[in-house]
C-alpha cells in the first residue's frame, strides 16, 4: 500500500511538472555564493543582477511579462551550490540560472542542472571545461588568454627598457594558475627573461619572503595573478618594501575592492580587463548599466557585477526570442518546454552588453570582442580610485 | 640562505608570532579558568578589527545593512585601538553570560560549552557580513603616523628590509604581554585569578567571587583577540568576516604546542609557529599550515603536555 501510495506521488509529481504552466512573474534564478569567504564576489553579483532586474522590468520584462530573480545562497563550497541549484530547480521552478561563483562549484552543481534540462549561464566561472560539462551549460565570463597578452605589451610600451620579469601567482586558484601560464608566454614571446617565480596562496596575506625574492632578483617587471585581497597585499608589500618598477594585474584585480587593499599603493598598477566601466561612449547598453549602479552604490560597478548584469540581459533577450520561435506567450508554455527552447534561443544571434558585443558558441562558450588593460589611478586620500582605459 | 634572508624570516617570524602569542593568550586565560576552548576567540578577533576600523576609518562600503555609511567623527587611531579591544572585551564578556554561564550553572558537560561557543561564532561572523558585507577593509597607512613604510639596513652587503607596521605590532604586543605577565604574577588580582584557576571551590572559600573573576578573564580574552585582529587588520587588512578563522585555528595549534593553559607557553609556542610559517619557502606557502600542525604533532608524540605544559595541569 505504501509503495503504491509512493508510486503514485512520484507520477503525480512528474506529470505535474510536465503539465505546469509559468505564471507571472518568470522566475529567473541566481545561484551565487551569499555566504562563506567567496561572498565578496557573490555580492558583487547579487549587485549586478539586481541592477539588471530594475533595468529590463522597468522595460516591460519580457514583451510586457515582468520576471523575478530568486536567490539560493551557495556558500563557498560545492555542496552548498549543488542544494542551491536543486531548490532553484525543483522549488523555485526556475526558467534558468545564473551561477554559480566559483568554477570548482560548477563542476558539482552544473551537471544536476544538466540532467534537469535547466539553462545555466555561468557569470565567473573562467576555467577550461566549463561550457564542456553539458548542452545546457554557458558562460559569459570570458577565459584569460585574451587578455593577458595585452598588459604585457603595454607595460613594454611604458619602459622599454624591461628585461627581467618576476612572475606571481596564487596556486590554490584555478583561474589565477591558468592566468599565469598565459602571462609567462606572453612575457617570452616578448623576449624578455623570467628571473624568479613566487607562488602564493588567495589566503596569504604576509608575502614578506616573496617580496624579498622579487627584490633579491632586481626586475623591472612584476607580474600577478590572484584575487583582491592577496593580490592588493601583495602590491602593498611589494611598494612598502621599495620595488619601483612596473606591476602588471591579472583579471582577479579588475574590482573597486583592490583599492581599499592597496590604498595609495595601487597607484599606476597596470591591469588587464575583461569589462570596463570607462568604455560608456561606445557602448550604450553599459552607459545605462554604470549610471543605475552609480545611482544605488556611488561607485563604479566591478566586472563581477558587469557578468552577472549580462547574464540576466541574455536570459531576458533569450526568453523575447521564444516567445518569437514558439509563437506563443512565456505564461502559456509549460516549464520544460521554456527552458528547452530557452536554452536553444541562447545560442543563437548576438547580444550587445556591457560587455560589448558577445554571442554564445553551440558548445555555449563567449565569444567576446573587447577586452581591456588599464591603470589604476588612486584618489589623494588613497582611499579610493579608478581604473583609466589605457587601450 | 644568507645571513640578510635568515634576518629576514627571523624578523618575520617574530613580529607575526607575537600576534599569534596574544590572540593565544586569550584562548588560555579562558581554558585556564574554564578547562575549555572558546571557539567564538576567533569570531572576536574579527569583530575586534572591524570595531576598531568603525572608530578610526567608519567608511563602509556597498553592501550589507550599513551599506554606504560614513561615521562622521574619526578617533584617533590609538583611542580606536584602545575602545577596539574594550568593546571586544565586553562581547566576550557577554559571550560568557550567554553562551558558557547558563550551561555550566546547570551542570552541562564541558563538550556542551564548545558546541555553544561555536555557535555564538558563526552567528557573529553572519551579524557581521549582515551589517557590513565581506568587502574588504583596510585601515590607511597613515594611522600610525608619518612613518617611512619600510625599515632597510645592510649586513654584510645585503640589504634586510622590514615594514615598519611589522616592527610596531611587535612592540605593541611586547608592551601588552610585560603588562599581563605583571598583572597576572604580580597583583593581588592575579592573585585571584590563580586562585580559580587552581580551584574555584577554595577561591570562592577565601571570599573570592568566581563568577567574576570568570567574566574579569572573558573581558581580558577579549581584549587580547580584539587587539590581535586589529593589529593583523592595521598590516594586512580586513578581509571581510571570515578572516578570523585561520587564525583561529592556528591559535589554537599555538596553545596545543605551548602547553594547555600556560601562559609563557603560549608566547613561545605563538613565536615557534611564526617562525616556522616564516622559515617554510614561498613556494611551498600553501603548506605553512601542514608544516605547523606537523611539527605540532611531533611534538606532542614526545610532550603529549606541549612544551610548556605540566602533566597535571596547573593552571595560569
Amino acid at each position: 500500500m505504501k509503495r503504491l501510495f509512493f508510486t503514485v506521488l512520484v507520477v503525480m509529481c512528474s506529470t505535474a511538472a510536465h503539465a505546469e504552466k509559468i505564471k507571472a512573474p518568470i522566475h529567473i534564478g541566481i545561484g551565487v555564493a551569499q555566504t562563506s569567504n567567496v561572498a565578496l564576489f557573490g555580492e558583487e553579483q547579487v549587485n549586478g543582477a539586481k541592477v539588471a532586474e530594475a533595468v529590463f522590468n522597468a522595460k516591460g520584462g519580457i514583451n510586457g511579462t515582468p520576471f523575478k530573480l530568486v536567490y539560493q545562497d551557495t556558500g563557498g563550497d560545492e555542496a552548498g551550490a549543488i542544494n542551491a541549484f536543486q531548490n532553484l530547480i525543483n522549488r523555485d521552478k526556475v526558467v534558468g540560472i545564473v551561477g554559480p561563483t566559483l568554477s570548482q562549484q560548477a563542476f558539482s552543481a552544473d551537471p544536476i542542472a544538466n540532467r534537469a534540462k535547466v539553462p545555466v549561464l555561468a557569470p565567473s566561472n573562467t576555467a577550461k571545461g566549463i561550457p564542456q560539462i553539458g548542452e545546457y551549460i554557458g558562460r559569459v565570463s570570458a577565459p584569460i588568454s585574451f587578455i593577458a597578452p595585452f598588459a604585457v605589451k603595454y607595460a613594454l610600451q611604458e619602459n622599454p627598457k624591461i628585461k627581467k620579469v618576476a612572475i606571481l601567482y596564487a596556486q590554490n586558484d584555478a583561474y589565477s594558475t591558468s592566468e599565469t601560464g598565459t602571462f609567462q608566454e606572453s612575457v617570452k614571446k616578448q623576449g624578455l627573461e623570467i628571473v624568479t617565480t613566487q607562488k602564493f596562496q588567495t589566503t596569504d596575506s604576509d608575502f614578506t619572503t616573496q617580496v624579498t625574492a622579487v627584490l633579491g632578483a632586481k626586475v623591472d617587471l612584476a607580474v600577478i595573478s590572484g584575487l583582491a585581497a592577496d593580490g592588493g597585499n601583495l602590491v602593498k608589500q611589494l611598494r612598502q618594501m621599495g620595488y619601483k618598477g612596473l606591476i602588471v594585474g591579472g583579471n582577479g584585480f579588475n574590482t573597486a575592492n583592490v583599492f581599499p587593499v592597496c590604498g595609495k599603493y595601487c597607484e599606476d598598477l597596470i591591469v588587464a580587463q575583461a569589462y570596463s566601466p570607462a568604455v560608456i561612449d561606445t557602448n550604450p547598453m553599459n552607459k545605462e548599466f554604470v549610471t543605475e549602479f552609480r545611482k544605488k552604490h556611488k561607485k563604479d560597478p566591478p566586472q563581477f557585477a558587469a557578468q552577472a548584469f549580462t547574464a540576466v540581459q541574455i536570459y531576458v533577450e533569450a526568453l523575447k526570442k521564444v516567445e518569437v520561435n514558439t509563437k506563443n506567450k512565456i505564461t502559456q508554455l509549460d516549464l520544460a518546454t521554456v527552458r528547452t527552447e530557452l536554452n536553444k534561443a541562447i545560442r543563437t544571434g548576438s547580444y550587445k552588453t556591457p560587455l560589448g558585443e558577445i554571442s554564445l558558441d553551440k558548445e555555449g562558450e563567449i565569444n567576446q570582442k573587447n577586452f581591456y588593460v588599464s591603470r589604476i589611478k588612486m584618489e589623494p586620500n588613497g582611499k579610493s580610485g579608478k581604473f583609466l582605459n589605457v587601450k | 640562505m644568507t645571513t640578510a634572508q635568515f634576518l629576514q624570516n627571523l624578523l618575520n617570524g617574530i613580529s607575526i608570532g607575537s600576534v599569534y602569542a596574544i590572540f593565544a593568550l586569550g584562548y588560555t586565560l579562558v581554558f585556564s579558568i574554564l578547562g575549555i576552548i572558546n571557539f567564538a576567540h576567533g569570531a572576536v578577533f574579527t569583530l575586534g578589527a572591524y570595531l576598531t576600523y568603525a572608530m578610526a576609518v567608519g567608511q563602509f562600503g556597498i553592501n550589507g545593512l550599513l551599506s554606504g555609511l560614513s561615521i562622521p567623527v574619526q578617533l584617533p587611531f590609538p583611542v580606536a585601538l584602545l575602545l577596539g579591544c574594550i568593546l571586544s572585551g565586553l562581547v566576550s564578556v557577554l559571550i560568557e553570560r550567554l553562551a558558557f554561564r547558563p550551561l555550566r550553572n546547570r551542570g552541562g558537560d564541558a563538550l556542551l560549552a564548545l558546541v555553544s561557543s561555536l555557535g555564538v561564532a558563526l552567528v557573529t561572523v553572519n551579524a557581521i557580513q549582515y551589517f557590513v558585507g565581506s568587502e574588504i577593509y583596510s585601515f590607511p597607512p597613515e594611522i600610525y603616523g608619518d612613518i617611512k613604510p619600510a625599515i632597510t639596513f645592510s649586513i654584510s652587503e645585503s640589504v634586510v628590509v622590514i615594514r615598519t607596521v611589522q616592527v610596531i605590532i611587535f612592540g605593541v604586543c611586547m608592551a601588552v604581554l610585560v603588562s599581563l605577565g605583571f598583572l597576572i604574577a604580580r597583583t593581588r588580582f592575579g592573585k585571584a585569578l590563580r586562585a580559580v584557576a587552581e580551584n574555584p571551590a577554595t577561591a570562592s572559600l577565601l571570599g573570592i567571587s568566581v563568577n567574576r573573576f570568570i567574566l574579569y578573564t572573558f573581558f581580558l580574552s577579549g581584549f587580547l583577540g580584539g587587539l590581535a585582529g586589529s593589529l593583523v587588520g592595521t598590516s594586512f587588512g580586513v578581509a571581510g568576516p571570515y578572516f578570523g578563522v585561520t587564525y583561529g585555528l592556528q591559535g589554537i595549534a599555538v596553545i596545543v604546542l605551548g602547553g594547555l593553559g600556560s601562559i609563557p607557553g603560549s608566547v613561545l609556542g605563538g613565536i615557534i609557529i611564526g617562525l616556522i610559517e616564516a622559515f617554510v619557502p614561498p613556494d611551498y606557502s600553501a603548506y605553512k599550515e601542514a608544516v605547523s600542525f606537523a611539527l605540532l604533532f611531533l611534538i606532542l608524540m614526545v610532550r603529549p603536555q606541549g612544551l610548556l605544559g605540566q602533566s597535571q595541569i596547573q593552571k595560569v
